[in-house]
């Protein structure tokens, strides 16, 4: 996090980086996806475009862009015949909130497809649950008022913040699913969250095989969707 | 056979010269009996800071529950007593005010009986944390009670628990209670734990274990036994000493500055030593020839000699430790504030003892070869007025030999680092030999020049007259200044980086993801001086065309170009920044713009030196899935504040304005207007996270102005020993400006005349010796700044033009002093008493 960098060292500084990084969950990830297909001489067709909104659990945070969930997906269905661009725009460290105030950018790329997975920064600070709601309510609207098909990605807060808080934001995505009519993937770290082995040593990011069992707990929601496009296409 | 009542007219008849000897020995002895008392007291308290600051011998950490295997060996060793365990969870948890209904993050600690080991929490009602942590009671930082309008009494819930606010708590164990946390503290007793229910499957906790030893010098042993009990990667395990901890860093630097500072003193006192026992030596030269033509071998003088230098090392190094004691009496009032109370500073007998030898040493080093050259002067120099120049023997070249390797021992021991002493000789001899070949080459030049004002040509001609000293008056004094200003200039450096960054407008509050949308609500509600930054995400994929090589990257140590990187935009330069490459920020941009496909951008000079980026470079960015290709326009640098947010990019605003982003904003606010700001925040902005600094903030400024006046104390030392060499060695010069001017009033020159010549040539030689000296100590500031510190260097030319100034004035006017008793001088007398000689 460069708000506040500092590569010399004074401990205030360290403190305060530190902080700071923790409190962002910044991300240090090249981009190791392939190259952007205006620029592959193959020129590519591709059947549509998916864009992986979210926070450092899309951006594949501490791992390589190629490692997280959406460079997996996009082989996943490559190789069962869907050529599907997926664009990885996944923020370290964004709230709902900043999910929903780039909805217009979004949108400039012109997805088919939106797989939106947020809110998880916001309960680690503690932001009221109907705010988060709201935010996410309102994003998804948005999309689909676009005609964008939206998956939403479910998730649960930590045990220690409270039952009450807890159960308050595991309420949120049901409700927005049902209320916005969209497709819902129950919890997103299914399989996942807790187990030490699938998470880096902050033990909220997951690693690389973390990612192998997300891609394969959301895949049939991706081709549920991706059905009912080409079904809408061909009619 | 020892003649002491020789001894006694040989300091009598000099006693200008043998004062200023003294003074120089007693200076040298307190510089090195305070530091040394200093140090240690740092040193001591450092270390059981570091054991404050984590109030354990050792720590354990986990985000895991223990494996049994560490758990099994930490019970083996409480079992048998060597150690006593407390332990420690921390994570955060929703505190719910049951009455009023609203909720906020808090950041739990939940303890054992017997926290802290070391160091204690200090609770607002002044009670003992041990009387108050108990069952169904927490205690909670005012933050907590300002945001959700309680008061100690009032009940809250976390978790599953109703809890009572039982105190305040006002610091934490070695630091300021919250340093940067989401939310406010609250202690929790560990016997409410289980309570809670907060504890399970998908917490979040950072388990902790706080060891204490009963014998502390196992501390390593134990250490490395449950670290190989420890999981691998899992479990740390960790000593009060290992623990990373910035301010033991921080005290170390400050530590070895004050040791330079010390050796400077010692140097400089050094100067003073031989500089007054030269001068105090020429004036005795015809007594030493008479001596030598009336038999006297040459060891007889230099035993006497000797023994008189040991006299007055003697009484200067009993005035150095009266003066060391009394000092030591203001210790308390110049250093409380930055060593804990309990840290006893008085001067040990070792310091004592430590002092008395280092003095000698010095004493010994200085005086040695003046005392040589006693051996030098021949029995006719009774019968010549001109001084033929000292013969120079091999043995002489030795003798320098032997200083040099004694001062080089003794700089390696003080500086404790041999490859730092080594440097630090090696820069010294250069300066010296600079100085030489620099103040010839202008004396060269100044004998051709005769200006038509017959005072000012009196005085071009009186640098070079013989028996003037004037070269190693030069030379010293240029050495000496040159010492002195980079004290001053390190130190205001220093001051600039550590101290000032902290001026009182530097922002303690900061809030961070306001959205673009509630950017104007959120200025009205804040007002006053609020900076706002904004922020956009992005990656780097290639710079000048390679593409970025991830494994590379990560395997650097320090930053790397495989993270993400936090962009920002704004059309002009931020108070404390500065172009050090371009002509501005996105200088001729406007051409590369209209083509619309390379976009300029501004880079800061720490990361363009890390990622070998120059102006002109390509850098391709990918914001959030977009190209973005960028030619680097200018490089900035900062200049000072540290503590203000900074970006590595910065963008022209019609780029960036419309890319997703969030603000960052950074201000100032007193307590009661950040308490009422908090409120307002979370009601109006609930997605903005506040975090507030003032707390550290206001504790580190404390410490960094004592910090500063510390220094300044000891710089003061090292002021009064250019002082005295200055005095010095105008009285050295005094005897030949004596015959000067009474040749002069012979020709019939008046007064003023005779002294505006000999203002004149001190203010030549005040002025060759301070410009001098600021060209050397300018970059010799900047090596040191750059090198040994790694901080940014500022020339201060005012500071320096000012320190100029005051040398030049202090030159011709200690000169002046010293004339006064030369213009009394009734020609006739002088006359009688020399052909009397």
């Amino acid at each position: 996090m460069n708000i506040i960098l500092c590569r010399r060292t004074t401990w205030e500084e360290r403190v305060i980086c530190l902080c700071l990084t923790m409190l962002f969950f910044l991300a240090g990830c090249e981009n190791k996806r392939e190259p952007l297909p205006e620029t592959t001489p193959e020129q590519i067709v591709f059947q549509g475009t998916i864009i992986a909104v979210g926070d450092s659990l899309t951006a594949g945070y501490g791992l390589a862009e190629d490692e997280a969930y959406p460079a997996l997906l996009e082989n996943r269905l490559r190789s069962d015949g869907y050529n599907y661009r997926i664009i990885n725009a996944g923020i370290s460290g964004e709230t709902s909130s900043g999910t929903f105030a780039r909805m217009k950018w979004i949108l400039a790329q012109r997805p088919d497809i939106v797989i939106l997975e947020t809110g998880a920064n916001d309960g680690m600070r503690g932001i009221q649950t109907d705010l988060i709601k709201e935010n996410i309510s309102r994003s998804v609207q948005i999309l689909k008022e676009h005609n964008v098909s939206v998956i939403l990605a479910g998730m649960r807060m930590l045990t220690n913040l409270g039952p009450g808080y807890r159960s308050a934001f595991a309420e949120i995505y049901p409700e927005v699913a049902r209320e916005q009519d969209v497709l819902l993937i129950p919890f997103f770290l299914e399989g996942v969250a807790g187990v030490p082995s699938l998470n880096l040593a902050d033990t909220i990011h997951p690693t690389a095989e973390g990612y192998k069992i997300i891609t394969e707990s959301i895949y049939p929601s991706v081709l549920q969707v991706i059905g009912e496009i080409e079904n809408n296409r061909t009619r | 056979m020892i003649h002491w009542r020789f001894i006694y007219r040989q300091i009598i008849s000099s006693k200008k010269q043998a004062s200023v000897f003294i003074l120089c020995v007693a200076l040298s002895l307190v510089t090195l009996v305070s530091l040394g008392s200093f140090s240690r007291s740092v040193r001591e308290s450092a270390l059981r800071d570091a054991r404050e600051l984590h109030s354990a011998d050792i720590i354990i950490s986990s985000h895991y529950p223990f494996s049994s295997s560490l758990e099994g060996a930490i019970k083996k060793y409480a079992d048998e007593n060597l150690v006593t365990r407390v332990r420690v969870h921390e994570f955060y948890s929703m505190a719910l005010d049951p009455a009023g209904g609203a909720s906020l993050l808090t950041n739990l600690k939940v303890v054992e009986k017997g926290y802290p080991f070391y160091g204690t929490v200090e609770l607002a009602s002044g009670r003992k944390f041990s009387d108050v942590m108990k069952k169904s009671h927490v205690i909670v930082e005012q933050g907590l009670l300002d945001r959700l309008q309680l008061t100690t009494g009032s009940v809250i819930n976390i978790g599953k628990g109703t809890l009572t606010i039982a105190d305040i708590v006002i610091r934490e164990p070695g630091r300021p209670v919250s340093f940067f946390s989401l939310g406010p503290r609250v202690f929790v007793s560990a016997q409410d734990l289980q309570s809670l229910e907060l504890i399970g499957k998908g917490s979040r906790i950072h388990y902790r274990y706080l060891l204490k030893l009963s014998d502390p010098e196992a501390l390593d042993k134990v250490a490395a036994q449950l670290a190989s009990a420890a999981l691998e990667g899992q479990e740390h395990v960790e000593t009060f000493q290992t623990a990373q901890s910035g301010i033991k860093k921080f005290f170390e630097n400050f530590l070895f500055f004050l040791n330079l500072i010390g050796i400077f003193t010692l140097l400089l006192a050094g100067i003073g030593i031989q500089t007054a026992l030269t001068a105090l030596l020429r004036d005795s030269e015809i007594t030493i020839a008479i001596m030598k033509t009336l038999g006297a071998v040459s060891r007889f003088i230099t035993t006497h000699f000797f023994i008189m230098v040991m006299v007055l090392g003697t009484a200067g190094t009993v005035t150095g430790l009266c003066i060391s004691f009394i000092i030591q009496l203001l210790f308390p009032a110049l250093f409380s504030g930055i060593l804990p109370a309990y840290v006893t500073l008085s001067i040990s007998w070792a310091t004592v003892f430590e002092g008395l030898v280092l003095g000698t040493v010095v004493v010994a080093l200085f005086t040695f070869l003046p005392l040589w050259r006693i051996k030098e002067v021949p029995p006719a120099f009774i019968f010549r007025k001109e001084q033929n120049p000292p013969h120079r023997g091999r043995s002489q070249y030795l003798i320098v030999l032997i200083m040099l390797t004694f001062f080089c021992t003794l700089v390696i021991w003080q500086l404790e680092d041999a490859a730092t002493g080594l440097y630090f000789v090696l820069g010294l001899t250069a300066l010296i030999s600079i100085t030489t070949v620099l103040s010839r080459l202008l004396l060269g030049r100044l004998k051709k020049y005769s200006p038509s004002s017959l005072a000012l040509r009196q005085a071009v001609k009186g640098l070079h007259r013989p028996r003037n000293a004037t070269m190693p008056v030069i030379v010293t004094l240029t050495a000496s200044l040159a010492l002195l200003f980079s004290v001053y200039l390190i130190e205001q450096n220093l001051d600039a980086t550590y101290i000032t960054s902290y001026p009182p407008d530097v922002p303690n509050v900061y809030f961070l993801d306001i959205q673009q949308d509630q950017e104007e609500g959120f200025t009205a509600l804040a007002g006053k001086e609020t900076h706002y930054y904004p922020i956009i995400r992005a990656r780097i994929t290639a710079v000048n065309g390679k593409p970025i090589k991830r494994a590379e990257e990560l395997r650097k140590k320090r930053d790397n170009l495989a993270r993400e990187f936090n962009l920002t935009y704004r059309n002009s330069l931020l108070e404390d920044e500065q172009i050090m490459d371009g002509k501005s920020l996105f200088e001729d941009g406007s051409e590369d713009l209209s083509k619309g496909t390379v976009v300029p951008v501004s880079v800061l000079d720490t990361f363009a030196e890390l990622a070998h980026i120059k102006r002109g470079d390509t850098i391709l960015f990918k914001v959030q899935g977009i190209p973005l290709m960028a030619r680097v326009m200018s490089i900035r640098t900062r200049t000072a504040s540290k503590a203000r947010p900074f970006f590595y990019f910065v963008f022209p605003e019609e780029v960036l304005a419309d890319a997703p982003q969030t603000i960052f904003a950074a201000t100032r606010l007193n307590r009661t207007e950040l308490a009422e700001m908090q409120r307002r925040t979370v009601t109006l902005f609930p997605n903005i996270s506040i975090i507030d600094v003032s707390q550290s903030l206001d504790v580190l400024a404390r410490i960094m102005h004592k910090l500063s006046a510390v220094i300044q104390f000891f710089t003061s030392f090292s002021m009064i020993a250019g002082l005295l060499i200055i005095i010095s060695s105008m009285i050295a010069t005094q005897f030949a400006r004596i015959r000067e001017a009474v040749y002069y009033k012979v020709l019939g020159a008046r007064r003023s005349f005779i002294l505006k010549v000999f203002a004149y040539e001190n203010l030549i030689t005040g002025f060759i010796c301070a410009v001098l000296a600021v060209a050397i100590s300018q970059i010799g500031s900047w090596v040191v700044c750059i090198r040994i510190f790694e901080i940014p260097y500022n020339p201060f030319p005012m500071g320096t033009a000012i320190m100029m100034a005051l040398t030049i004035i202090l030159i011709i006017s200690a000169g002046m002093v010293s004339s006064r008793a030369i213009l009394q001088q009734k020609p006739a007398v002088f006359l009688r008493q020399q052909t009397g000689e």
